[in-house]
C-alpha cells in the first residue's frame, strides 16, 4: 500500500539530468551529447541519498555535473555537507562579492549572534547549540529542530529580543531589531538550502550582499553557516512575536531594513534574519571579522559550525520577527537615528540620500538544510521561505509545502479582515512537485474495491483531519461538518486521546499527502498509456536557421528518456504550408510521408501507425528524425500551417491523448488559426500613444482556444517549443498549451549555436520529469469559503474541477477564496486538493493533499504568518493575467498600489505605536518593495518589451511555481570573475550580489540568472587571463556574440561550470544563456535587470520606498 | 454487302443509304435514318501522309481534295462544297495535270496530314493510374502484378502518374527521391483545381500569378514542381514498382455490416485536376482502377450501409436511387472539365460487384476513354485488355490523344449529331440540324481519346424540301462529305486525317431501286442499336445497370461488323462432316459431334459436342491416327484466339462441353426453338433450352401480325 516513491509509478524514472551539452562537456557543440553518460548517472540517486550527498560535494567531478536536473535538490544538500573538514577550506569562495560592504559593521554585528544564541538556549533549544558546534553531521540537526516547539519559544523571544538589540552589531541600529528576530530566522537558515549556507549566517548575509557586515559571512559560508543556527533553534520563540513581525523602516527602520534584509532576503522566511542572529551569534563572530575580508577562509571555518540547519526553526524566527512591532518601539528608534532615516520619517522629505542603500532589506541566500515539520502540537507549522532554502518536510498531518502552501498561514475568520489586510488569499497547489530526497514519501494507500473512504455529502476524501466520533462508528468531515456512518470495514474504536486506535497505522489518517490506488468508478476507460507526438516545423526558416535540426536532434536524443514499456507510444509530423504525416511502421523499415494538404480542413491519413510503440520502432524514428533535415533541405515553403499542424497532431492523439510537442518557427500564416503580423501595427499604434496596445497580448481569435478545449476534452496536452526570429503573436499561440495543461517555451532570437542545447535539455526534461496524464483536480476548503477561481495551464468546463490533460511536476495552479461566512476563532480551516490522474506508467491514481489551518480574527497573526513567496507569486500571476486586459502603466499602479495598501494596513492596524515618521514594514513582508519594485521593473510590465516577450512572459508565469517565482522577476547575480578565490565547496548562492550597478565593476565578470537566462557580463576591463580561462580569448573584443561556454582545463573555468551545473540543477533549467558587453547594446539589457537602479522608466528601490512610505503617510493622514 | 466493305476498307465509312433520298420527305420514310459509321482512325493501307498543311477553301474552310475541280491553267481550285473558286498559293504554281498533290489522287480520297517540327512540338502521352486499394487482399495482388506489367510495357518517353485511393485519395509524388511521398485528400470533400493548385504547393517559395487560368508549364507552373507527380516512365519504373509492391490496402477498418469507404468520384476529380493544372491540352488519360462502388463524396452509388442494396434498373425507373442522378450530376461536370483539358478517362472495373459504371458511363464516353468490366483482376479479360493497351503489336490499339472531329457536308444536308465517344465542342453553324441526336447541334467535337477502331455514328438530316424542281437546279445530283480528324498520334506528332465522299441523290418512286441497292443492313443494324441505346434506358433484361453501361459504350465505340456480332452473335459450326461453316443460331445447333464456335462479342465459346467430349477425355487427339480429331479440336481454338487477338476489350473466352455448366454461356444465346415443352424432341445429340422464352419463330409470326393489322 504504501509507497514511498514519490510519483506513485515513476520512482524508477529519474530526472533527466540537465545536460549541460556544451558547457561541461568537450563535445559541447552536440546538444544532446554531452549529457549522457557521467551526468545522468550520478543524477538518479540524487534525491534518494541525500546524505551521501553531502558528503560527495567535494568529490564530484564538475564536468560530469550536467546530469544534475535530478539531483538539483541535492544540489544543494550537498553543500551543506562541506562540514567535512577537508571541504571547507575549498568553499572560502563565495564570500568575496560581498566585500564592499563595510566591514567594521559586520565584525560588531556578529558578535551579537554568540549572545543570541545563548539566548537562545535559554529557551530551551539548548539542544541546538549543542548540535550545530558539533559541526556534525546534518542528520543531527533536524533532532533539534524538532525540538523546539515553536510555541513555547514565542514566549520568550521577547525576552531574548532585547539582548538581540542590544548586540545589534554594526548595522546595529537596522540590524538590531531584526536581528533579534532574526536570531530565530538565522536559526531558520532553511532558507538558504541551495544558496549554501552562507546566506543562512545571514546575520551577515542578510546584509550581506548589501551591508558590509552581513555581507561578509553571508555570502561565502552559505551553507555551513547553518551549524550556528542550531542555536537559534531557540528561536521558535521568535513565534511568539506572533503579533507584527514587522520590521520598521522608519527612518530608523531603515536600520531595520538593513536587519532584515539579511535574514529576510527570503522573503518572509524570518528564517533568515533569525539565522542571521543566531549564526551571527556563533559563526558569525567569525564572520564579522571576515566580513571585511570575504574571501578570507574564516568562513569555511564558520560553515563548519553552522551546519546546524533548523529547518524547522527557521519557521519560527520569522514570527520572531513578527516581534518587531514591539521591537522597533524600542530598538528601532535608536537605529533609526542612526540610519538617517530621517529622511524616511519626514515623507515629504526626499530622504532617500539618508537611507543607506546598503541597509535596506534584500534576500538573504540560506544554504542550511532544515527539517520542516508540517505540524506540531497538532498546530500547523508556518512553513519554510522557499526560495534558495533547502529543507526536508517531515509530513504530520499537513502536505509539505512544495505541493500546497497558502499566502495566509492563519486564515481570517471573516472576509472583512480579510480585506482590511489588502493581502492576496490564494493556495498555490504544485501536485507533483519534486520532493526532496529526504522528505517523507507520499504513501499510496488501496483501498480495494471499494474505494478511498469519502463524505458522503461533500465528496472530499478521507483525511486526517476528519474526526471520528461515536466510538467510530461515524466521522465528522471537516470540509463540510457532515456526520458520516464509517463503512463497516473501516471501523475502528477509539483511544482515549479521541483519536481511532490505528490513526498512525493508517497513513490516510495521519499524513497530510497520501495517493489512493483509484478503482474503476474513477475511470472512463483503461488508463491511457503514454503517448508523446513530435511536430516540427520543417519552413523554409525552419530550415535555414537550424531549428529543424536542432529540434530532430533534441527529440532523438530524448527518446532515450522516454518512459520504457510497450505502452510508449511516438509519432512524428512535420509542417510548412501543409501536415506531412510518416507511417513509420512498415514493412520495408523505410517510413512513409503522406502529406495532408487541406489545411483547412485537416485529418489524419492513417487509421493506425501514425503513432507507434517506441519500443517497436524506434529504429526507423531514429532514422527518420535523422533525415529529415535532409528531406526537407531545399524547402522553399515559407508558409506555416501551425493551427491546422497541431489540430492534425491532435486527430492522431485523439483515441488515447497524450502529449503534442510542438516545434514551431515562424508565424503561423496559412491554415486554420492562422494570424497575421499584428505586432507590426501594434507597434505603429504604441508609438502613436494607442491605449489598446495591450489588445496585442490578447488573442487575435477564439479559433485556436476552441481547438484547445477540444484538444483537452480529449486528453491531449501541447508544448510548444518557439524557435522563432520573428514575432510569432505567442499571444494567441499560447493558448493553446495554457488550456492544455502544456507550456511554451521561447528561443528568440533562435541561434543554431547557442540554443540546441537549452532546446535539448528542455525537451528532456519536459519528457522525463514527474508527471502525470489525464487529470482532473479538484480543491475543496472548510465551510466558509468558497473557492474563487483556479489559475494555471488547464481547461475548465465545469465550475468546480479543471481538466489537465498532462500535470507535471513543474505546473502550479492557484487557487483564490472567498468568504461566505465566519469561522470561530479557534477553529481549522481546511483545504484538499484531489488529484486525478493516469501515471506514466499506466496507473490511476488520486493524489490528495491536505492542508488545515488556524483560523484568526487578529490581523496581526496574519501579518506575522503571512507568507511572502506564496503572496508574490499570486501577486506575479495576477499581474501576468492583467497585462492583456489593462494598459501597462495601469497594471504598474495596481501593483504598486496593492504593496501599498498591504503595508498601510500593518501601519494603521498593527504598528500603531511607531513615530508616523516611521516606514514599518511586517516582517514577514518586508522585502515586499522589493519584490512589487522588480515586478513592475520585469519584462511583463516593462513599456520597451517586445510583445512576444511580454505574452510568453504572462504565459511562462501563469503555471510557474512559487520557487521559481521570485527569481524570475529578481534574479540572482553573483561574480564569476573571482570564483577561485572564494572559499566556497561550488555553491555559487552565497555570494549573491545586489541587482544594482553600483556593484558592476569594470574589471569584473558576472552572472546573472533567473531561471529562464542566463547573462554573462563581462566588464571592460577584465584581466585578459581570466577572460582566457573562462572563454578561451585574451580580450573582450574576441569574445563571440553568441556563448557557449567551454569548459576549460583551469580552476576558474571548472569552478564555473559547476556554478552553471548548480543552478541548473536548482532550476531544473538549462538557461539561455547569453553574453553582455559593456558598452554594447547587450550591455544595456543586461543593466535593464538591474531593478534597484533608477532608470528612465522607474525608481530606484530606495526611491520606491521613498514613495511607498509618503503614499502610506498620506493615507495614514 | 461486300461493296460496302469495299467502301469501309478506303475509308473507315459506311453509310445506312449510300444513295441518299432525295428530299426530307422521303428520307422520313425511309425509317431508317441517313446515317454514317465512320471509323477516324482505321488503317487504310497506303494512306499518304503529307508532311505540309493543308490548303483550304477561303469561305468554307473545306480542305482541298481529289473531289474539286482545278484549273490547271488559272491555278485555281474550286470548293465542292461552297463553290468557291480559290487560287493556289505560290507553293503550288507547278500545278498540272501529270504533277498533282497527292491530295488531288482520286484514289486518295483519305489523307493524312502531319505537323512538320515547327507546328508543333511532339508531345509525350501521359498515363495517370488511379488506383482503388479498398480490396481484399488477393484482387489487391492481381492487380498490383498486372500493373507492374503494364509498367514495363509502357512507352519510355510517357509520362507517369500515380494516384491511389480508397477512405482517402493519395497523390504520390514520384519524384521525392528519398522516401515514398503521397499527398493525401479527404475522400468525402470535392476539391477544385483551384485548391489543389494551393495545396499541392506548385508555387511554393515563388510568388503565384494573379491572374487567369493557371495550367501547365506556359502559365507559369515550373517544369519541377509538375515533374514532381508526373515523370517520364524510364525515370520512374523503380520508384512506381517498389510504391506499388507495398501498397496497402486502404488501412481503415470497415466494420462488418458495412462497405468500405470508398472515394472514386473525388480521386477522379482529383486526377483530372491534376492532369489539368499539369499537361493541359496534351494527351492525358486517365486510367482508373476500380474494384468496387464508390460510397464516399459526389460520385457515390451506394450508402456504405450494406442493408441498401446497390441500386438496380427497376430503381433507376421508379427514381429510387437517390444517390444516381446526383452521381451522374457530378461525372457530367467532371466530362466537362477532362473534355476542355483533352484528357481522357480509361475505366476499368473488376468487382463482382457493381462499382459504377453506369455513373461513370458519361465521363468515359464523353472523353473517348476505354472501358473494361471483368469480375476479377485475376481475370484475363482484364489483364489481357490491360497488357493490349499498352503492348505494340499488329494488334495495338493504335491510342491516340486530344481528338477533334469536324464535318463538312454540301448544301441541304445537315448533321443531327453523332452518337458515340465524343463530346460536342458547341461550334453552331448552317449545317446543324434542328433536331439533335446524340451529341449534335455542333459542327466539331472533341474526342479525348481516340483509337484505331473508334466509330463514331453520324446522323444526317436530308433539308431538301421538295423533289423535282429543286433537283433539275443542279446539274449534278452529286454531293459531298468531308470528315476532319485532328489527332495526337501515338507518337506524340499532331495530325490531321481527312476524309472526303461522295453520294449521290436520287428521288421519287422510280429510283426506289436505286435506294435499295444503296442500303447497307449491317450499316443499318448498327446505327439503330446505337440509336436505340441512346433513347430507350429501360426494358433492360437481366442485367445491372453497370453491365448496360458497360455493353452500350462498347457497342457505341465499335464498328459495324463488331456491332453486328454483338447484335447477332455467330455460331460456327466444326465437324468431321464438312469444313467450318456458320449455323443458325438455334438450339438445333447443337450436336452430339460437332463444335461449336460461338462469338458474342463479348465472350467467344467453344461448345464441344457430347461425343467430341466423350473423345477428348479418352485422349484420342493425342493418338497419331486419330491427327484429323486433334486437328478439329484445334481449329476452333484457334479461331478464337484470332478472335480474341483482334478484339478490345479482350472478350472472355469459355472452353465447354455440352452438358457442362458453362455451357450456359453457349445456351443462353441460342434461339429456343426446342425448349423442355415443346412438342417436337429434339434430334439424337441435340438439346432442349429450359426456357420460357418464345422462339424466333413465333416472334416473327407475332411481328407479321402485327405488321399486318
Amino acid at each position: 500500500m504504501e509507497s514511498a516513491s514519490p510519483f506513485a509509478s515513476g520512482p524508477p524514472r529519474q530526472r533527466p539530468a540537465m545536460v549541460s551539452n556544451p558547457t561541461s562537456v568537450v563535445q559541447t557543440p552536440l546538444i544532446g551529447r554531452s549529457m549522457a553518460p557521467s551526468s545522468s548517472v550520478p543524477l538518479p540517486s540524487p534525491f534518494g541519498s541525500a546524505l551521501p550527498g553531502f558528503s560527495r560535494p567535494a568529490a564530484t567531478p564538475l564536468a560530469s555535473r550536467p546530469p544534475p536536473p535530478g539531483a538539483i535538490p541535492q544540489g544543494p544538500i550537498a553543500g551543506n555537507g562541506p562540514r567535512i573538514p577537508g571541504f571547507t577550506a575549498p568553499r572560502t569562495l563565495p564570500p568575496p562579492s560581498v566585500q564592499p560592504a563595510p566591514p567594521s559593521a559586520a565584525s560588531s554585528s556578529i558578535r551579537p549572534p554568540t549572545p543570541y544564541a545563548s539566548a537562545t538556549q535559554d529557551s530551551g533549544l539548548q539542544s541546538y547549540p549543542g548540535s550545530p558546534p558539533s559541526g556534525a553531521s546534518v542528520a543531527t540537526l533536524p533532532m533539534p529542530f524538532v525540538g523546539p516547539p515553536a510555541s513555547q519559544q514565542f514566549g520568550r523571544p521577547p525576552t531574548s529580543q532585547p539582548l538581540f538589540s542590544g548586540p545589534p552589531r554594526s548595522q546595529p541600529p537596522f540590524a538590531g531589531a531584526q536581528y533579534l528576530q532574526r536570531p530565530m530566522a538565522g536559526s531558520t537558515n532553511s532558507q538558504l538550502p541551495l544558496a549554501g549556507p552562507p546566506t543562512s549566517q545571514s546575520p551577515f548575509l542578510g546584509p550581506p550582499t548589501s551591508q558590509p557586515p552581513f555581507t561578509g559571512p553571508p555570502t561565502s559560508q552559505p551553507p555551513r553557516p547553518n551549524t550556528p543556527q542550531p542555536p537559534f533553534a531557540g528561536l521558535p520563540t521568535p513565534q511568539q512575536f506572533g503579533g507584527p513581525s514587522t520590521q520598521t523602516l522608519t527612518g530608523p527602520p531603515i536600520s531595520q531594513f538593513v536587519g532584515p534584509p539579511t535574514s529576510q532576503p527570503y522573503a518572509g522566511r524570518s528564517s533568515s534574519p533569525s539565522q542571521m542572529a543566531t549564526p551571527s551569534s556563533q559563526p558569525f563572530s567569525m564572520p564579522p571579522t571576515v566580513g571585511t575580508s570575504f574571501g578570507s577562509p574564516v568562513w569555511p571555518s564558520q560553515p563548519g559550525q553552522m551546519v546546524p540547519s533548523l529547518p524547522g526553526n527557521v519557521q519560527a524566527p520569522p514570527r520572531m520577527f513578527g516581534m518587531p512591532p514591539g521591537m522597533p518601539g524600542q530598538p528601532i528608534p535608536p537605529v533609526l537615528p542612526a540610519m538617517g532615516h530621517s529622511a524616511l520619517a519626514g515623507p515629504q522629505v526626499s530622504t532617500q540620500s539618508k537611507i543607506d542603500p546598503n541597509q535596506i532589506p534584500r534576500p538573504l541566500p540560506n544554504s542550511s538544510i532544515t527539517i520542516f515539520e508540517t505540524r506540531q502540537g497538532n498546530q500547523a507549522n508556518v512553513p519554510p521561505v522557499c526560495i534558495q532554502s533547502i529543507f526536508v518536510v517531515k509530513d504530520n498531518g499537513n502536505c509539505s509545502p512544495r505541493l500546497m502552501r497558502c499566502t495566509l498561514n492563519q486564515i481570517p475568520c471573516t472576509g472583512d479582515l480579510l480585506s482590511t489586510s489588502s493581502m492576496p488569499f490564494a493556495l498555490m497547489v504544485q501536485p507533483l512537485a519534486l520532493p526532496h530526497p529526504s522528505d517523507d514519501p507520499i504513501p499510496v494507500v488501496d483501498f480495494g474495491e471499494s474505494g478511498p473512504v469519502r463524505c458522503s455529502r461533500c465528496k472530499s476524501y478521507i483525511n486526517a483531519f476528519m474526526r471520528f466520533i461515536d466510538h467510530g462508528r461515524t466521522f465528522v468531515c471537516n470540509l463540510c461538518g457532515f456526520t458520516n456512518e464509517t463503512p463497516r470495514d473501516y471501523l475502528c474504536n477509539l483511544g482515549p486521546d479521541g483519536r481511532r486506535r490505528d490513526a498512525d497505522e493508517r497513513l490516510e489518517l495521519c499524513k497530510g499527502t497520501v495517493e489512493f490506488v483509484a478503482t474503476r468508478e474513477y475511470m472512463v476507460r483503461d488508463p491511457m498509456p503514454a503517448v508523446f507526438f513530435f511536430l516540427i516545423d520543417v519552413s523554409l526558416n525552419a530550415i535555414q536557421t537550424g531549428a529543424t535540426a536542432a529540434a530532430c536532434s533534441a527529440i532523438s536524443q530524448s527518446l532515450a528518456d522516454l518512459p520504457d514499456g510497450p505502452r510508449t507510444m511516438v509519432g512524428i509530423a512535420t509542417f510548412d504550408c501543409s501536415i506531412h504525416f510518416y507511417n513509420l511502421r512498415r514493412a520495408s523499415q523505410q517510413p512513409l510521408m503522406l502529406i495532408v494538404p487541406d489545411i483547412h480542413d485537416v485529418y489524419t491519413p492513417l487509421h493506425t501507425d501514425v503513432v507507434v510503440p517506441l519500443t517497436e520502432c524506434r529504429q526507423s524514428v531514429e532514422q527518420l528524425l535523422e533525415s529529415i533535415p535532409s528531406l526537407f533541405e531545399n524547402n522553399k515553403v515559407s508558409d506555416s500551417a501551425f493551427g491546422a499542424a497541431i489540430k492534425a497532431g491532435f486527430l492522431a492523439l485523439k483515441p488515447t491523448g497524450g502529449k503534442l510537442l510542438v516545434f514551431q518557427s515562424v508565424l503561423p500564416s496559412v491554415g486554420i488559426g492562422s494570424l497575421s503580423s499584428r505586432e507590426a501595427e501594434g507597434r505603429t499604434n504604441a508609438s502613436a500613444g494607442d491605449k489598446e496596445a495591450h489588445k496585442l497580448l490578447q488573442p487575435a481569435d477564439k479559433t485556436l482556444k476552441t481547438m484547445a478545449i477540444e484538444f483537452a476534452e480529449y486528453q491531449v496536452c501541447v508544448d510548444i517549443f518557439i524557435t522563432a526570429q520573428t514575432f510569432v503573436d505567442i499571444a494567441s499561440i499560447s493558448v493553446v498549451p495554457g488550456t492544455t495543461g502544456g507550456q511554451v517555451y521561447y528561443y528568440y532570437p533562435f541561434s543554431a549555436l547557442s540554443d540546441p542545447g537549452k532546446l535539448y535539455n528542455d525537451l528532456r526534461w519536459n519528457l522525463s520529469r514527474p508527471q502525470g496524464f489525464e487529470a482532473v483536480m479538484r480543491v475543496r476548503c472548510s465551510q466558509g469559503l468558497q473557492v474563487q477561481e483556479y489559475a494555471g495551464s488547464f481547461c475548465k468546463r465545469i465550475p468546480t474541477d479543471i481538466d489537465l490533460p498532462a500535470i507535471d511536476c513543474e505546473k502550479t495552479i492557484m487557487v483564490t477564496f472567498k468568504h461566505d461566512d465566519k469561522f470561530q476563532e479557534n477553529s481549522e480551516c481546511a483545504f484538499q486538493c484531489a488529484l486525478l490522474y493516469t501515471t506514466v506508467y499506466g496507473e490511476r491514481r488520486i493524489r490528495v493533499i491536505n492542508l488545515s489551518l488556524p483560523c484568526t480574527s487578529m490581523l496581526t497573526n496574519l501579518f506575522r504568518t503571512a507568507d511572502l513567496d506564496t503572496q508574490f507569486a499570486c501577486i506575479l500571476k495576477q499581474a501576468a493575467s492583467s497585462i492583456p486586459v489593462n494598459s501597462l502603466s495601469q497594471v504598474r499602479e495596481q501593483i504598486t498600489n496593492l504593496c501599498i495598501n498591504i503595508l498601510h494596513a500593518y501601519r494603521k492596524f498593527c504598528a500603531t505605536v511607531s513615530s508616523s515618521g516611521q516606514l514599518i514594514l511586517p516582517e514577514a513582508l518586508k522585502l515586499l518593495p522589493l519584490y512589487t519594485l522588480a515586478l513592475v521593473k520585469s519584462i511583463g510590465l516593462r513599456n520597451d518589451g517586445r510583445f512576444d516577450d511580454r505574452s510568453y512572459w504572462a504565459s511562462h508565469v501563469m503555471s510557474l511555481s512559487i520557487s521559481l517565482a521570485v527569481p524570475l522577476v529578481y534574479p540572482r547575480m553573483i561574480s564569476i570573475h573571482d570564483l577561485t578565490a572564494k572559499e566556497n565547496d561550488g555553491s555559487l548562492s552565497s555570494s549573491n550580489i545586489p541587482l544594482s550597478s553600483e556593484h558592476i565593476n569594470d574589471d569584473g565578470i558576472y552572472l546573472l540568472e533567473n531561471g529562464e537566462d542566463c547573462l554573462i557580463y563581462v566588464g571592460n576591463m577584465v584581466n585578459p587571463d581570466t577572460l582566457q580561462k573562462l572563454f578561451g580569448v585574451t580580450s573582450v573584443d574576441g569574445l563571440p556574440t553568441q556563448l557557449v561556454l567551454q569548459q576549460f582545463d583551469n580552476d576558474l573555468s571548472e569552478k564555473l561550470s559547476d556554478v552553471m551545473n548548480e543552478i541548473r540543477q536548482q532550476r531544473c533549467s538549462y538557461l539561455r544563456l547569453r553574453l553582455c558587453k559593456k558598452g554594447d547594446p547587450s550591455g544595456m539589457h543586461f543593466m535593464s535587470y538591474m531593478i534597484e537602479d533608477k532608470t528612465a522608466g522607474g525608481l530606484s528601490y530606495v526611491e520606491f520606498l521613498v514613495h511607498v512610505h509618503r503614499q502610506i503617510q498620506t493615507k495614514m493622514a | 454487302m461486300s461493296e460496302f466493305v469495299d467502301l469501309e476498307t478506303q475509308d473507315g465509312v459506311r453509310m445506312t443509304w449510300n444513295t441518299f433520298p432525295g428530299t426530307k420527305q422521303e428520307a422520313l420514310s425511309c425509317v431508317i435514318p441517313v446515317a454514317a459509321m465512320y471509323t477516324p482512325l482505321k488503317p487504310i493501307p497506303d494512306t499518304p501522309v503529307l508532311p505540309y498543311s493543308p490548303l483550304r477553301c477561303r469561305i468554307c474552310r473545306s480542305i482541298l481534295n481529289p473531289f474539286s475541280v482545278v484549273d490547271y491553267v488559272a491555278k485555281i481550285w474550286v470548293c465542292p462544297f461552297c463553290f468557291q473558286r480559290n487560287h493556289f498559293p505560290q507553293h503550288y504554281m507547278s500545278i498540272s495535270e501529270e504533277n498533282l498533290p497527292a491530295e488531288l489522287f482520286p484514289q486518295y480520297t483519305t489523307i493524312e496530314y502531319a505537323s512538320s517540327p515547327d507546328t508543333g512540338p511532339k508531345m509525350p502521352s501521359v498515363f495517370l493510374f488511379v488506383v482503388d486499394t479498398c480490396l481484399i487482399e488477393e484482387e489487391i495482388m492481381f492487380l498490383k502484378s498486372a500493373l507492374s506489367q503494364a509498367i514495363e510495357l509502357l512507352p519510355e518517353n510517357s509520362l507517369v502518374g500515380l494516384i491511389t485511393f480508397g477512405t482517402y485519395v493519395q497523390v504520390h509524388e514520384l519524384g521525392f527521391g528519398h522516401m515514398p511521398k503521397s499527398y493525401v485528400f479527404k475522400g468525402s470533400k470535392e476539391i477544385t483545381k483551384e485548391q489543389l493548385l494551393e495545396q499541392m504547393c506548385f508555387f511554393a517559395g515563388r510568388p503565384r500569378p494573379n491572374v487567369g487560368v493557371i495550367a501547365g508549364p506556359r502559365d507559369g507552373l515550373s517544369p519541377e514542381s509538375i515533374a514532381r507527380f508526373l515523370l517520364p516512365a524510364s525515370e520512374c519504373e523503380f520508384v512506381l514498382n517498389s510504391v506499388l509492391e507495398e501498397l496497402p490496402r486502404d488501412p481503415w477498418p470497415v466494420p462488418a455490416d458495412q462497405r468500405a469507404s470508398r472515394c472514386t468520384s473525388t480521386a477522379l476529380s482529383i486526377a483530372a485536376s491534376l492532369l489539368g493544372l499539369c499537361v493541359p491540352g496534351s494527351g492525358a488519360r486517365i486510367m482508373a482502377f476500380v474494384g468496387g462502388p464508390s460510397t464516399q463524396g459526389s460520385g457515390s452509388i451506394v450508402s456504405k450501409n450494406l442493408s441498401e442494396p446497390i441500386r438496380s434498373h427497376k430503381d433507376l425507373d421508379k427514381g429510387a436511387a437517390a444517390l444516381y442522378n446526383k452521381a451522374v450530376k457530378f461525372y457530367e461536370a467532371l466530362s466537362k472539365q477532362l473534355v476542355h483539358q483533352g484528357h481522357v478517362l480509361d475505366l476499368f472495373a473488376c468487382a463482382l460487384d457493381q462499382v459504377g459504371v453506369a455513373e461513370l458511363k458519361v465521363v468515359v464516353e464523353r472523353t473517348g476513354g476505354i472501358v473494361v468490366l471483368a469480375e476479377s483482376f485475376g481475370h484475363s479479360v482484364f489483364k489481357d485488355s490491360l497488357r493490349r493497351i499498352f503492348q505494340s503489336t499488329d494488334y495495338d490499339l493504335g491510342l491516340a490523344f486530344n481528338g477533334v472531329f469536324e464535318v463538312n457536308c454540301s448544301k441541304d444536308v445537315k448533321v443531327q449529331g453523332i452518337i458515340g465517344p465524343c463530346a460536342s465542342l458547341e461550334k453552331k453553324g448552317p449545317l446543324c440540324a434542328e433536331t439533335v441526336v446524340g451529341q449534335g447541334n455542333t459542327t466539331a467535337w472533341k474526342m479525348c481519346g481516340l483509337d484505331k477502331k473508334t466509330s463514331l455514328c453520324l446522323i444526317f438530316e436530308i433539308a431538301r424540301k421538295d423533289g423535282p424542281e429543286s433537283i433539275s437546279q443542279h446539274t449534278s445530283n452529286q454531293f459531298y462529305f468531308q470528315f476532319l480528324t485532328y489527332y495526337q498520334h501515338s507518337d506524340g506528332q499532331m495530325r490531321l486525317r481527312v476524309t472526303t465522299l461522295s453520294r449521290r441523290w436520287v428521288t421519287g418512286s422510280a429510283d426506289v431501286q436505286d435506294l435499295l441497292a444503296g442500303f447497307d443492313q449491317e450499316a443499318a443494324a448498327a446505327v439503330m442499336a446505337r440509336l436505340v441505346s441512346l433513347k430507350m434506358e429501360i426494358e433492360v433484361f437481366n442485367n445491372s445497370p453497370d453491365e448496360t453501361a458497360y455493353y452500350r459504350m462498347i457497342l457505341n465505340r465499335e464498328n459495324v461488323a463488331n456491332a453486328v456480332v454483338m447484335i447477332q452473335p455467330s455460331l460456327i459450326s466444326y465437324s468431321f462432316h464438312s469444313s467450318p461453316e456458320p449455323v443458325l443460331l438455334d438450339v438445333t445447333a447443337i450436336a452430339a459431334d460437332r463444335i461449336l464456335l460461338l462469338d458474342s462479342y463479348f465472350s467467344v465459346v467453344v461448345f464441344h459436342g457430347a461425343s467430341i467430349a466423350q473423345w477428348r477425355n479418352s485422349g484420342y487427339q493425342n493418338q497419331p491416327e486419330h491427327e484429323t480429331f486433334a486437328y478439329l479440336l484445334k481449329a476452333p481454338r484457334e479461331e478464337a484466339d484470332a478472335i480474341m487477338k483482334e478484339r478490345f476489350p479482350v472478350p472472355r473466352l469459355v472452353v465447354c462441353d455440352q452438358h457442362g455448366s458453362q455451357a450456359r454461356f453457349l445456351l443462353v444465346k441460342l434461339n429456343p426453338s426446342v425448349t423442355y415443352n415443346s412438342n417436337n424432341p429434339p434430334p439424337p445429340g441435340g438439346d432442349i433450352l429450359f426456357t420460357d422464352d418464345v422462339s424466333l419463330e413465333v416472334f416473327l409470326d407475332h411481328l407479321q401480325r402485327l405488321a399486318v393489322q
